[in-house]
């Protein structure tokens, strides 16, 4: 957008002296009509599908609306309910937090591990790649949500595997113990995009640099916690940043393997699907939207946070 | 997404959209069109379809669009079409929700059809007071079902075990249970599904101790007490291994498709008589239909004929008239009742009925046989559920979990799921 803006400020300093008003806007249309037309798919679609419902749930939020009347004004009811008298939004935060503070950090250390092992120069680096990013395209879908219901039902592949060593393992998803769990396991397993993104930073770090720390006889280990953390610190907040949010807004895997439910006993009853169970099984659209609106909260006050402590951490090599 | 595209059907859509074009002239000609929408099986989308076809043919000039969906996906669906001011002008309506949509304007009333377009005499009265909301007919019913438990014959055969009887208490079933679990012939399988969060069966055991579910101006009609003992019950079950444990139940979604017996877990589980196809459909085992069990000896049954669905009139609809004549056409034409069978439930025109009965299959006849056959153990049918109603069943389930798991104990419960239902219902 800022190109757009500078090149029509441009326009407008060159069309000094002429009358303004239709004139002007014929010398914009003229040169830069063909740009506006290539962008009006993405216009159309930001205010007509994201800007526009957007503002629509914010009004929403202060409104009761079962979808079939019309919404009806009770001013900040929505949100006195979530903070006083809501007990599912607290089990939902509850099990929402415990999903992000279990899921980013393994799924990060995970990709980082296998970025590091794929950095060094294996052969056929591209077939890795993809292979290792594949979950990671197919992961959000409900196909494999089912087959990880399957993996991890009582009798299923797991339990069949821990069976060969005598364990008896537990119905993994019907367990309000471990069934959190699965769906964290799940998550680590789509390390694809934040992998890609690490295998690419590790690429930017110098090599004489390793070459000149193994001459001074610093060990491997040494090596990478002297060189390549503090050089890919920006590229592990970049991850973080976006994973967090990811994990913030997971439905799919919850919804498909509790059936909807978020059970047993609300244990996988993501913020997500709370929200979802409000709009669309109790009807309640105005109090969804609310619940909505505390997300978009909870998620800025997450990203603020990281970008102000990042200065502590995050060394930009300039 | 629950629409099942095959081959053949992508193959028939392409033909018929080549037809379509080609006939467009007069496919616009049409003088009226109906969209219809329902929930359920492709069972019922084939049959469904086929009357559709046969309407089409006795009334020219009409055009009906049919979908179905998954009865999780249908609500959400149906819901956001009546928001968008897009409502289908025939609406598949369940028990539970017809009073909601009733009260807030969406469905049309019906009564000015009555004995002119809606030849319903013969019906069961009650049946057609349960489609009426503050007084106006809003759903036509499409067919009576009552709750029912599904038993695998075979399971109880090979544990040398008798069927359960009209007469079968709780006592007996709990008995049972243990010794089809004890008999041990099958690996992991246990004598029946744990029935502490399924609400039929709650209300159906109410029932019997003269209590119910919901009053009739929308509140809970039961105390902590009756639910304490509900859950007592159950966990006395749970220790002496007659159903599931809970974390076998906790895979039951309350789909055929998932319930412990078509997980072949147990031996017997609890669902509506019309499902009676869909189960006996995804089970090997000859499946048999049972009432549910007697609190004692001498108790009076707590089951009821219930509509099993009805079909709606969308307010929205041009032409509301049209719509009451092709629900008078599925409900009352023997040549729909025909290809529709029992799969939406028993019909519930008398006459109907008589000429459907010879053409039933095994399967169709037993539905008839338990419905028409309660006798004694129905009751009277309680009053459509209050809003909130589908709330306070999901407490239910998250209630029996927490005792199943041992997070509550019998009284802790019982406590907890009053409080938690009597606050849903009076939020509405």
């Amino acid at each position: 957008m800022a190109a757009v803006q500078d090149s029509a400020v441009a326009v407008g300093a060159g069309a000094r002296g002429r009358p303004a008003g239709q004139g002007r806007f014929a010398a914009i249309w003229t040169r830069h009509g063909a740009g506006y037309m290539f962008l009006l798919p993405w216009l159309v679609g930001f205010f007509g599908l994201t800007l526009g419902p957007a503002v629509a749930s914010l009004y929403l939020s202060f409104t009761s609306f079962d979808l079939i009347r019309s919404p009806e004004w009770v001013g900040t009811a929505n949100y006195v309910r979530i903070a006083t008298a809501d007990p599912k939004f607290a089990a939902s935060l509850k099990v929402t937090f415990l999903y992000v503070v279990l899921s980013v950090p393994f799924k990060l250390a995970f990709a980082l591990l296998v970025a590091i092992l794929l950095d060094r120069g294996v052969k056929g680096l591209t077939v890795y790649r993809a292979i290792f990013y594949l979950p990671s395209l197919l992961g959000g879908s409900v196909a494999i949500a089912v087959l990880w219901r399957q993996l991890f039902a009582g009798d299923g592949l797991i339990n069949s595997l821990l069976a060969q060593f005598g364990i008896e393992g537990p119905s993994w998803i019907s367990h309000p113990d471990y069934s959190i769990w699965t769906l964290v396991v799940l998550s680590v397993w789509q390390f694809g995009s934040p992998m890609i993104i690490f295998l690419a930073g590790l690429r930017q770090i110098p090599t004489d640099m390793y070459e000149a720390a193994s001459l001074d006889g610093a060990s491997k280990f040494r090596q990478f916690y002297k060189i390549t953390l503090p050089l890919l610190t920006p590229v592990i907040f970049f991850n973080a940043v976006v994973q967090t949010i990811e994990a913030f807004k997971a439905f799919t895997p919850a919804f498909i393997i509790s059936g909807g439910t978020g059970g047993p006993i609300n244990s996988t009853l993501f913020y997500t699907l709370y929200l979802y169970q409000e709009a669309f099984g109790n009807f309640r659209m105005g109090y969804a939207s609310a619940l909505a609106w505390i997300l978009v909260l909870i998620i800025g006050l997450f990203t603020a946070f990281s970008f102000l402590t990042s200065r502590y951490w995050v060394h930009y090599d300039d | 997404m629950t629409m099942r595209m095959t081959r053949r059907s992508v193959l028939a859509g392409g033909a018929a959209l080549l037809s379509y074009s080609m006939l467009a002239s007069s496919a616009l000609s049409q003088e009226a069109r109906l969209r219809m929408l329902w929930w359920g099986s492709q069972a019922r989308a084939d049959r469904t379809n086929k009357v559709n076809q046969l309407f089409q043919e006795q009334n020219s000039g009409v055009a009906i669009n049919g979908e179905f969906l998954g009865w999780s996906d249908y609500w959400p669906r149906l819901a956001t079409q009546v928001a968008g001011r897009n409502a289908p002008d025939i609406i598949q309506m369940d028990y539970r929700y017809i009073v909601e949509y009733a009260r807030r304007g969406a469905l049309a009333p019906l009564n000015d059809y009555l004995g002119s377009v809606l030849k319903v005499e013969d019906f069961d009265k009650v049946q057609i007071e349960g489609g009426s909301v503050d007084g106006k007919l809003y759903g036509i019913s499409l067919g009576a079902n009552s709750a029912a438990m599904m038993v695998n014959t075979v399971a109880f055969e090979e544990a040398g075990i008798d069927l359960p009887t009209p007469a079968t208490t709780w006592d007996d079933l709990a008995r049972i249970g243990a010794e089809i679990t004890k008999a041990g012939k099958r690996k992991g399988f246990y004598g029946i599904a744990d029935g502490s969060g399924v609400e039929p069966l709650l209300e159906n055991w109410l029932r019997q101790r003269g209590k119910a579910l919901f009053t009739a101006d929308g509140k809970i009609a039961y105390d902590a007490n009756d639910a304490a003992d509900w859950f007592a019950m159950w966990a006395a079950m749970r220790e002496a291994k007659a159903c599931v444990p809970p974390d076998i139940q906790a895979l039951d979604q309350y789909t055929p498709e998932t319930s412990p017996l078509s997980l072949g877990k147990a031996a017997a589980s609890y669902a509506h008589s019309n499902q009676f196809v869909t189960y006996q459909g995804i089970n090997k085992d000859k499946l048999a239909l049972s009432n549910f069990p007697l609190i004692g000896n001498d108790a009076k049954g707590g089951h009821y004929r219930k509509p099993s669905m009805f079909f709606s009139v969308s307010a929205q609809t041009k032409d509301p008239e049209l719509g009451a004549k092709y629900v008078n056409f599925f409900v009352t034409d023997p040549k729909a009742a025909e290809i529709l069978g029992v799969e939406r439930g028993v019909p519930e025109s008398a006459g109907v009925r008589e000429k459907l009965a010879p053409t039933l299959d095994e399967l169709g006849r037993a539905m008839l046989d338990y419905v028409s056959g309660l006798g004694a153990l129905a009751g009277d049918l309680p009053p459509p559920p209050p809003s909130g109603a589908g709330e306070a069943e999901f407490a239910l389930r998250t209630v029996a979990e927490q005792v199943g798991f041992g997070q509550l104990d019998v009284k802790q419960g019982g406590e907890t799921l009053v409080n938690e239902v009597t606050q849903i219902l009076s939020r509405g």
